[in-house]
């Protein structure tokens, strides 16, 4: 019963695939904490007095709660759907707020710049219009209707298309995008960013995706993402304030930073503020 | 260019706000006035290039933080000016 | 204050098209050279959201953001928004300018409005920068260097003539841009050792 917005929260710590006999000491919300095999073979977390916290095995990823969960997991149903590919990355470190590293992924104008010739180029930088909203029913972040032109969307295709994005941010460290799939038409590939706060300007990102690719080797598709991923980290290491700022009075969004303040503004409303600056600076 | 009204709804008493209005307009290079009005709501006119008042609309949504923007509702005004 | 130019690297290690990031009495700067050879240094912070522009890059007479590839010309003004290509941006979006000058082969910054120079360095040719992680006072004592009526420290190292502009750093740490007498090839070789001998006798004490 902790009624903390920050502690009550679900948090990726590990991937259950690469948990090994002797566990995995990590640090949460600047914590310490285990992750271990219980004697049941299933995965345990505990804080730094011993006590037990409640896990959740979903998505590759073992997840715990230092409080007391105010609502189940998040759910990803595309996670069931037959004939997708479970894609667990792996773990990359980042010496910056653990918001700003989702606020990062849920941003499309830089992908020209930072993924240069992987998923923009100039001069197609022009952010169109697009949906953003703050389900009430579902208390998540949507951004709908967001096309990009992508200059390889695929290894298959030869030249450039415009791809469509969702994104979608179902709890405070954890964004989920959906992006159109060439190769079947109605489908969308889902590829999330699970974010552990370790501290507010530490955090260990643990992308996983679930993709109907069935030619790409496990391989190539971990490394692209890695790429994609090690280029946002040289961003994300480097701007300032270190914290996210939730007054946007120091700078200067536009239009096509449209999700990056409905994400801050949902922030603001749920009094998350761990990785947060509240005042401008 | 062009000219609009906002009228911005939510938990707005701080004093902090109109300051904080009037110098992100501004930062923008936009033309404006920010006022209160009598139902408790802030009233914005402004003018300046469009993708400029969306960017005004976007960062007073989110605000300072003693203050929560629940709506930003948006009116084009006449355009009497014509240089 | 009088002594309000900071020494920030040698002309030569900034080329045109660079960018790099120095420190100027715990500010950050984006120190940079336009295709032209103009010098510019700025504060070190994209309006937009915050990322460094000293990861950016030039084109041109423009240093742009290296995040969203907003471009800032020669005033520090916003030239250009990549998202939205339509928009002229007004002259309210700019980056603060810094004042920037060089002399002698040295890249000066000043945080204020200065009207003096920076110190005249005449006669003499840029040998190197180097970081040295202690405080200036320890290298001063350390290099046995005097100190000028100009603030600046002048001797011989390896019976070279000197003069060493130093430019403090966060958390104790100095950088030293050596200038030397012309002299052979192998008379600045040791002289540029001496230099690296100095650096490590200055920790050593400093870490004593």
């Amino acid at each position: 019963m902790s009624g903390d917005p920050i502690l009550d929260e679900w948090y990726p710590v590990a991937l259950v695939s690469q948990l090994g006999p002797l566990g995995r000491d990590t640090r949460l919300l600047g914590q310490p904490i285990r992750v271990y095999w219980g004697t049941d073979h299933q995965p345990q977390v505990s804080d730094a007095n011993g006590r037990a916290l409640p896990v959740t095995c979903r998505y590759g990823h073992v997840w715990t709660c230092p409080g007391t969960p105010s609502r189940p997991l998040f759910d990803i149903p595309e996670a069931d759907q037959p004939g997708r590919r479970l894609v667990d990355v792996g773990v990359v470190r980042v010496k910056c707020s653990p918001l700003r590293a989702v606020e990062n992924f849920l941003d499309i104008a830089h992908f020209p710049f930072v993924h240069t010739d992987i998923l923009g180029a100039e001069p197609h930088t022009e952010v169109g219009r697009y949906d953003v909203q703050i389900r009430d029913e579902v208390d998540e972040v949507w951004a709908t209707k967001v096309q990009f032109y992508q200059p390889q969307a695929a290894k298959s295709a030869a030249g450039g298309i415009t791809t469509e994005y969702m994104y979608r941010v179902p709890a405070p460290t954890v964004a989920v995008l959906y992006k159109t799939c060439p190769p079947r038409p109605g489908e969308w590939d889902v590829i999330t960013l699970f974010v552990q706060p370790l501290e507010q300007d530490l955090c260990e990102v643990w992308p996983w995706m679930a993709l109907f690719d069935d030619t790409t080797s496990l391989t190539d598709l971990i490394h692209f993402q890695q790429t994609i991923f090690v280029q946002d980290r040289s961003i994300l290491e480097n701007q300032l304030p270190r914290l996210l700022p939730l007054d946007p009075g120091m700078e200067i969004p536009t239009r096509a930073d449209m999700t990056s303040i409905a994400y801050r503004r949902w922030l603001k409303r749920r009094g998350y503020s761990f990785g947060a600056q509240l005042v401008a600076a | 260019m062009a000219t609009e009204q906002f009228l911005i709804a939510g938990e707005l008493r701080a004093d902090s706000f109109l300051p904080w209005i009037e110098r992100h307009i501004r930062r923008l290079g936009l033309h404006g006035a920010a006022s209160w009005r009598a139902d408790g709501q802030v009233e914005i006119i402004l003018s300046g290039p469009p993708d400029l008042i969306d960017a005004m609309e976007l960062g007073v949504s989110l605000g300072p933080i003693d203050v929560w923007v629940e709506t930003v509702g948006r009116r084009p005004l006449a355009n009497t000016e014509t240089a | 204050m009088t002594a309000a130019w900071t020494p920030v690297a040698l002309a030569r290690d900034l080329p045109r098209l660079g960018v790099m990031p120095v420190c100027v009495d715990g500010i950050d700067v984006a120190l940079w050279r336009s295709a032209s050879g103009r010098l510019a240094a700025w504060a070190d912070r994209c309006p937009h959201r915050g990322m460094r522009l000293s990861h950016g890059f030039v084109r041109g007479e423009a240093l742009s953001c290296i995040y969203h590839g907003w471009s800032y010309g020669a005033s520090g003004s916003c030239l250009r928004i990549p998202a939205h290509p339509d928009l002229e941006p007004p002259e309210a979006i700019r980056v603060p300018v810094h004042r920037a000058t060089e002399n002698n082969g040295v890249i000066w910054v000043a945080l204020g409005d200065q009207d003096n120079t920076p110190p005249a360095l005449t006669g003499l040719v840029p040998l190197r920068s180097v970081t040295v992680q202690a405080r200036a006072e320890v290298i001063r004592s350390a290099s046995g260097l005097a100190i000028g009526a100009d603030g600046i420290a002048r001797g011989h190292l390896a019976s070279i003539a000197v003069a060493v502009l130093m430019q403090a750093l966060p958390e104790g740490a100095t950088v030293l841009h050596v200038l030397a007498e012309p002299a052979d090839p192998a008379a600045l070789i040791a002289a540029s050792r001496a230099v690296e001998a100095l650096r490590r006798a200055a920790e050593s004490k400093g870490a004593a």
